[in-house]
């Protein structure tokens, strides 16, 4: 019996969660009734995040072109370093770096202010005066995620690529018409799409995981606390596994 | 009218409501009474349908709550209104927000007609010139009289008040009450639960007495006071010590 009900209410917690996507998803059109909000979670998530991105894409760039560069110069090599760049950036870094970073930006602000709602009784509310707390609380959030995601993405995209070429012109002596030139001709279709396709995954899961979360906050603010850092270990191992699973099995179905 | 049949309720193995039956009557005001812990809080959750019952029926005029979908609950529920013990108002939101709230969100209403309705409401609590303040600004009181400001927007039928007086002081409780009774003469159906004797004596048509998730007594104020009931007598002489409003009445 002991043994048993760790799993019982792990079953119940994921059946919880289960529920709280397909309602999620049957609940998407409403979001356009609830536009106000909407439009106020994509205001926060990008005007809030735009900088965060930005240089987490940089830096991820910058030491790309360092540390390929070192390598590829002992083979001369360091023309192929655009490529490298370009591709890691795009299929990987790009999408993960934002992934990670929301997650904990975006993940950790849902979770408390969800959770605090909760504790408050602003979400007991909600219900006791027939608003759907999935229907007002959770879409608007998650469909502005979706949205803004890919934007954000493409940020820490581009500042990677930029801060990569600069540090491989200035390290590496490469010409930057170059660079730039095959750092976007090496980008094929496939490549584009994963690296679109990604970050609406990560985003979708990290939203209604802090979401999630958030609702599900019981006692007080210690275990709110517990939950903003649940929220934020869990959305970052979604981002990390969903990448995987694009990598390993989506670009070989692709 | 409101019916609880045969409600029990347990939560992590603990038994929250035993066998609760309760009726309220149109335009009536019905207190329960407990001490903290008995239950009571619960029956009102129990009658919006928020929380999952073991057994029981819960009637809402005439519609069995805990026998149809989300949707059609989430309908029922805009028929009534609640003032939480903790006023749970939205924090991000402004007094002419927060009452207008659910108006807004139901969309039937213009801009103007919401705006006079949030006036109508804040008249109503006497407090006309708060409107662009936030929760935060707020004293205890003035949080409780938007609540129920709040509560009443959307024209419930029914309005649950939880511990409406609790953590205020005498002059305030005594505008809540006031407010209370005010409904009633407006044919608003109303239950409030209390575990102050001198609130519910001074709103109530009938009261519920529970204890320990069980219903101890029901009836009007005056057969309640009167009751031989241990509990009761025993729940009241802690209250009374001196027992002088048993013998008034």
């Amino acid at each position: 019996m002991i043994l048993k009900m760790p799993i019982q209410n792990k079953l119940i917690k994921l059946y919880d969660f289960s529920m709280m996507i397909i309602e999620t998803i049957r609940d998407f059109p409403t979001a356009l009734k609830n536009r106000k909000d909407l439009l106020n979670e994509m205001y926060v998530i990008g005007t809030q995040s735009f900088w965060l991105v930005f240089f987490g894409g940089l830096f991820s760039g910058v030491i790309l072109a360092i540390e390929t560069g070192h390598n590829l110069e002992k083979f001369g090599a360091t023309l192929l370093i655009s490529r490298t760049i370009s591709l890691g950036m795009v299929r990987e870094l790009g999408p993960v770096i934002t992934g990670i970073l929301l997650a904990a930006r975006t993940g950790a602000k849902n979770t408390s202010e969800l959770g605090s709602m909760q504790l408050s009784e602003q979400v007991e509310a909600l219900k006791a005066f027939g608003v759907s707390p999935i229907e007002k609380l959770v879409v608007p959030r998650v469909v502005a995620a979706v949205i803004m995601f890919l934007p954000l993405t493409f940020v820490a995209d581009m500042a990677g690529i930029i801060g990569g070429m600069f540090i491989t012109n200035t390290t590496f002596h490469v010409d930057l018409v170059y660079f730039w030139r095959t750092a976007t001709d090496v980008l094929d279709y496939k490549d584009i799409f994963v690296g679109t396709i990604k970050p609406m995954f990560f985003a979708f899961f990290i939203a209604i995981i802090s979401c999630y979360y958030g609702l599900t906050t019981k006692g007080g603010t210690t275990n709110l606390g517990k939950n903003a850092i649940n929220s934020v270990v869990m959305s970052s191992l979604i981002v990390l596994t969903l990448d995987f699973i694009f990598t390993k099995v989506v670009w070989e179905l692709l | 009218m409101i019916r609880l049949n045969n409600i029990s309720l347990d939560y992590d193995e603990r038994h929250i409501l035993k066998n609760v039956s309760l009726t309220v009557e149109k335009g009536t005001t019905s207190v329960i009474l407990g001490s903290s812990g008995a239950g009571k809080s619960t029956i009102l959750k129990v009658i919006l349908g928020l929380t999952d019952i073991k057994s029981g029926e819960v009637f809402i005029n005439g519609k069995s709550i805990y026998q149809i979908n989300e949707k059609e609950l989430l309908k029922v529920r805009r028929k009534i209104g609640i003032v939480f013990q903790g006023n749970a108002l939205f924090d991000s939101l402004n007094v002419r927000e927060n009452v207008s709230y659910f108006l807004a969100y139901e969309n039937k209403l213009s801009e103007r007609e919401i705006n006079e309705k949030v006036k109508e409401m804040l008249s109503f609590v006497n407090l006309e010139d708060t409107q662009e303040l936030y929760p935060d600004q707020l004293s205890g009181g003035m949080k409780k009289r938007i609540a129920i400001a709040r509560a009443l927007a959307a024209g419930p039928e029914i309005i649950l008040f939880d511990e409406p007086t609790t953590g205020l002081d005498p002059i305030n409780s005594k505008a809540i009450l006031e407010l209370i009774n005010k409904l009633k003469s407006l044919g608003k159906t109303s239950i409030v639960v209390t575990h102050i004797l001198n609130d519910a004596v001074f709103i109530a048509d009938n009261m519920t007495v529970i204890n320990e998730g069980e219903i101890v007594a029901s009836g009007s104020v005056r057969e309640i006071l009167k009751s031989d009931n241990s509990f009761i007598q025993k729940f009241f002489y802690e209250i009374f010590l001196d027992n002088t409003l048993f013998k008034e009445n």
